[in-house]
């Protein structure tokens, strides 16, 4: 699983001796034994567009969607750039690349992505592969989340394995860091079923015991407040700057299991930047968080408001169109899937004269 | 490999890297269903554009200026995506088809993508037979160590020989020549670099099989000629076409040469008093005077009979030996007046049938060709039995109708577009194959075209010859001329 490079790349990390592996030992056999169900068989190939840049299956945050009413719980904290630190950032994508009879195909990445004297570095994680089912077999991860509608059944493993992957990778980057601002992809939001609170609470606790604040930008917020969105909160705002809208967020949350392990932010960090919501470690001090962001912005490039580093992590674990034919081949290679074109009612029944979109 | 598209006579093939394919390759479309298969030829290798081919690279790019790193990858994917980014588009030319084993030129359907296999194929399976009577060993090809064509396919053609300098031109011409030779094929080579003129001997310097075979004519040395071997017809040539003689001028010459004939008195001597004697105009004498002296210092006439020697080397071409005509150090009137008599004394001997056919080889033939030759190379010239091969690299200085009526074309690299646009006018190849296969050929690599190869254009590296070379590039730097010879 590790090579020489990765080695020496993970010494950078300071990883512990125990916890060197970037990738799960159990992931990668969770991978092969479910591969090891479909050798041999036909699948459908995610059909790629040539113009397609790059590939994404988004994961929607379903905890973002709230709504924000009073005005008066929200207060504007000035930033000013202060100390250098490093800067590290996680980040995972996971794709559908095919279908078989019986489920999906998908693939999994993870990238981390730091910055030090040294300028960027980086680890990626995978891809690995894994097959689906619609039912509950038990070779299949789809077996580990119990059971429901098909469709949304596998999108939940999906995000469950994409969630496993990521938080795996965050613990890693947590204990390998001291003093450094660790930023996550999404928000501290924890309690949903696919995203258990112990998991991610004893993440954040490695982190404060390093001296490390965990600080998670979404790139998407559904949050409201007034009725608008609420990153326009920061339009008059002068940045850089934060508007602390936890109070106002914190009063939808009241019931459990929900729940924000985040104190919530919206960041404008540059003048002509977006305005992020930003989810800081709730156990660390207000003014150490305020502190975080401030050497932030003092320790890492911020374009167009979002970190670069986060920014990079982003890109090395995010699957182009390229790496989307790869994996295909992959799978044909290595499991003899053979390949067979998609059935399309749609195409079937109407031809050139129906739409393309599946019904 | 695959079929990836078809448009015209193109057709697109992807190609994994693996795949170990050539510009000039020729491969088998194979149809599985209908049991026929396209021959086609690859003229272009590009890159496959993959979907996020770009965003791959940028990222590439990125990672190794700017960020180290690594990858975790324990199933080898990104093996995978590397073997994508270097996959190839091979852009081939259809050159014909293949029904149940025989060549046809239906090309006039399109395979399936499905069910077709693509393989190399082995073109020299058809564009040579077997056992060929008369092979010449030309070179190797790609398939092939030893590619072989038949001297029938050089017999009454029109050849054209050119490239760059230094790519071998000349040493594929001399091959031709040796080849013919040994077939028993009169040729007559006009060089004017005097790179013929050592072909007897080997390149140790030791003496050839060839030494008797072939006769060097240098004017003012050994090329020689009476007057009455050249007779009127041929003087006249020369002095029209050659040395520009008015008319006027040229009827009082006649005049004066049958009044020596009648006398039996025609001798360099008596036809230059009889010239400063004649009775005309002035102007008339002047330019007949200042001809007659160009003539004589040509040195190529003389009163001695036994020291003409040419027209009995040339009656030896029909035993089937080889004339070198060295027009090295020679000034441009004096390269003309000799081809003017030697094509003269060629169609004269042709005529009477005391020879049957010449193969002519004439190397910068614009130095030294009158305009009208050229139509009448290809025409009168070409059913009195000279079948020419013009060798050169500066392909402008060939007419366009030659091209076009050219039956074997050699090509050697050509990088300048301009010198490609003329040579891609051959009637034998479409101008986008000569374009992508010879900008790239390298040194003593020719795209051989037209009967040798059966219509089918063929990348041959030229065999070695083992005669001492002269005519090449001379060097001052020591490591030139280490370079040069090997």
């Amino acid at each position: 699983m590790t090579n020489a490079s990765v080695e020496e790349i993970s010494s950078s990390l300071h990883l512990e001796h125990s916890e060197r592996f970037l990738l799960p030992s159990f992931l990668v056999e969770l991978s092969s034994r479910s591969m090891q169900q479909v050798n041999g068989r036909a699948f459908s190939p995610r059909e790629i567009s040539i113009f397609a840049m790059s590939v994404e299956d988004e994961w929607a945050d379903s905890t973002s969607a709230l709504m924000v009413g009073d005005r008066d719980d929200c207060t504007t904290i000035p930033l000013t750039p202060s100390t250098q630190s490093s800067v590290a950032a996680v980040d995972v994508s996971s794709l559908k690349v095919g279908e078989t009879e019986t489920g999906v195909l998908v693939a999994i990445r993870g990238a981390i992505v730091w910055r030090s004297d040294k300028g960027y570095q980086y680890v990626r994680c995978g891809p690995l592969t894994f097959h689906l089912t619609y039912g509950t077999d038990e070779q299949s991860p789809s077996g580990l989340f119990g059971t429901g509608p098909s469709q949304m059944f596998t999108e939940r493993a999906i995000g469950r394995l994409r969630n496993v992957l990521e938080r795996w990778i965050q613990k890693q980057t947590c204990v390998s860091f001291r003093d450094a601002i660790v930023l996550f992809d999404g928000s501290l939001t924890v309690g949903t079923p696919d995203n258990p609170t112990a998991y991610l609470a004893r993440i954040l606790e490695s982190a404060r015991e390093r001296g490390n604040v965990v600080l998670a930008f979404s790139k998407s917020t559904k949050l409201c407040a007034f009725g608008r969105k609420i990153t326009s909160l920061v339009s008059r705002s002068s940045a850089p700057c934060l508007v602390d809208v936890d109070l106002a967020v914190a009063k939808q949350f009241k019931s459990y299991p929900v729940r924000l392990a985040g104190h919530v932010y919206v960041a404008k960090l540059v003048e002509d930047g977006f305005a992020f919501r930003l989810d800081a470690d709730r156990q660390v001090p207000h003014e150490s968080r305020v502190e975080a962001t401030n050497r932030l912005i003092a320790s890492d490039i911020v374009m167009q408001g979002y970190p670069e580093t986060l920014r990079l992590a982003h890109i090395f674990s995010t699957f182009t169109a390229n790496d989307v034919i790869g994996v295909q081949r992959y799978l044909a290679f290595a499991h003899g899937l053979r390949i067979a074109p998609r059935f399309n009612v749609r195409k079937s029944l109407f031809g050139p004269f129906g739409t393309w979109e599946a019904a | 490999m695959k079929i990836y598209r078809k448009e015209g006579d193109v057709m697109q093939l992807i190609s994994y890297p693996d795949e170990e394919v050539n510009k000039g390759d020729y491969l088998l479309v194979e149809d599985q269903r209908s049991r026929r298969g396209l021959i086609i030829q690859v003229i272009d290798i590009q890159f496959a554009n993959i979907p996020g081919i770009l965003e791959d690279i940028l990222r590439d790019v990125m990672t190794e200026e700017s960020i180290q790193g690594n990858d975790v990858d324990p199933l080898d994917i990104s093996s995978q995506v590397a073997v994508l980014k270097d996959t190839k588009l091979l852009v081939c030319k259809i050159r014909g088809a293949l029904e149940d084993g025989r060549p046809t030129h239906n090309v006039a359907w399109l395979p399936s993508r499905i069910n077709s296999s693509v393989s190399k194929f082995p073109i020299e399976t058809l564009t040579s037979e077997e056992s060929p009577s008369r092979p010449i060993h030309l070179g190797a090809i790609k398939q092939s160590s030893r590619f072989i064509i038949d001297a029938k396919a050089l017999d009454g053609r029109l050849n054209i020989v050119t490239g760059k300098k230094g790519t071998g031109k000349s040493h594929l011409s001399k091959l031709l020549a040796m080849s013919l030779l040994d077939h028993g094929a009169p040729c007559l080579i006009l060089d004017v670099n005097g790179e013929y003129t050592n072909l007897t001997r080997r390149a140790s310097g030791q003496s050839s099989p060839y030494e008797g075979k072939i006769a060097v004519l240098t004017p003012r040395l050994s090329l020689r000629f009476t007057l009455a071997e050249v007779g009127l017809g041929t003087i006249m040539d020369i002095l029209l076409h050659a040395l520009d003689l008015p008319g006027t001028s040229a009827r009082v010459f006649a005049r004066i040469w049958r009044q020596l004939e009648q006398n039996s008195d025609l001798t360099l001597k008596t036809l230059g008093e009889a010239i400063a004697s004649s009775d005309c105009h002035e102007s008339v004498r002047d330019a007949l005077q200042s001809r007659y002296n160009t003539l004589v210092d040509a040195g190529i006439f003389t009163d001695d009979p036994s020291a003409a020697n040419s027209r009995r080397l040339l009656e030896r071409l029909a035993a089937g030996s080889a004339v070198v005509v060295n027009m090295k150090n020679q000034s441009f009137t004096i390269r003309r007046i000799v081809v003017e008599l030697l094509l003269s004394k060629i169609t004269e001997l042709l005529s009477c049938a005391r020879l049957r056919a010449v193969f002519l080889f004439a190397e910068e033939a614009h130095l030294y060709l009158r305009e009208t030759y050229w139509d009448d190379i290809v025409t009168r010239m070409r059913h009195l039995g000279i079948f020419t091969t013009f060798i050169t690299n500066q392909p402008d200085t060939i007419q366009e109708s030659i091209y076009r009526q050219a039956d074997n074309i050699f090509l050697f690299n050509f990088t300048n577009e301009r010198d490609l646009d003329v040579v891609s006018r051959a009637a034998k190849v479409d101008g986008e194959s000569v374009r992508l296969l010879v900008k790239d050929l390298p040194t003593g690599h020719c795209l051989a075209i037209g009967d040798v190869v059966r219509d089918f254009p063929i990348v041959v590296s030229v065999r070695p010859l083992d005669v001492e070379t002269l005519g090449g590039t001379r060097f001052f730097f020591e490591e030139n001329r280490v370079a040069c010879s090997r």
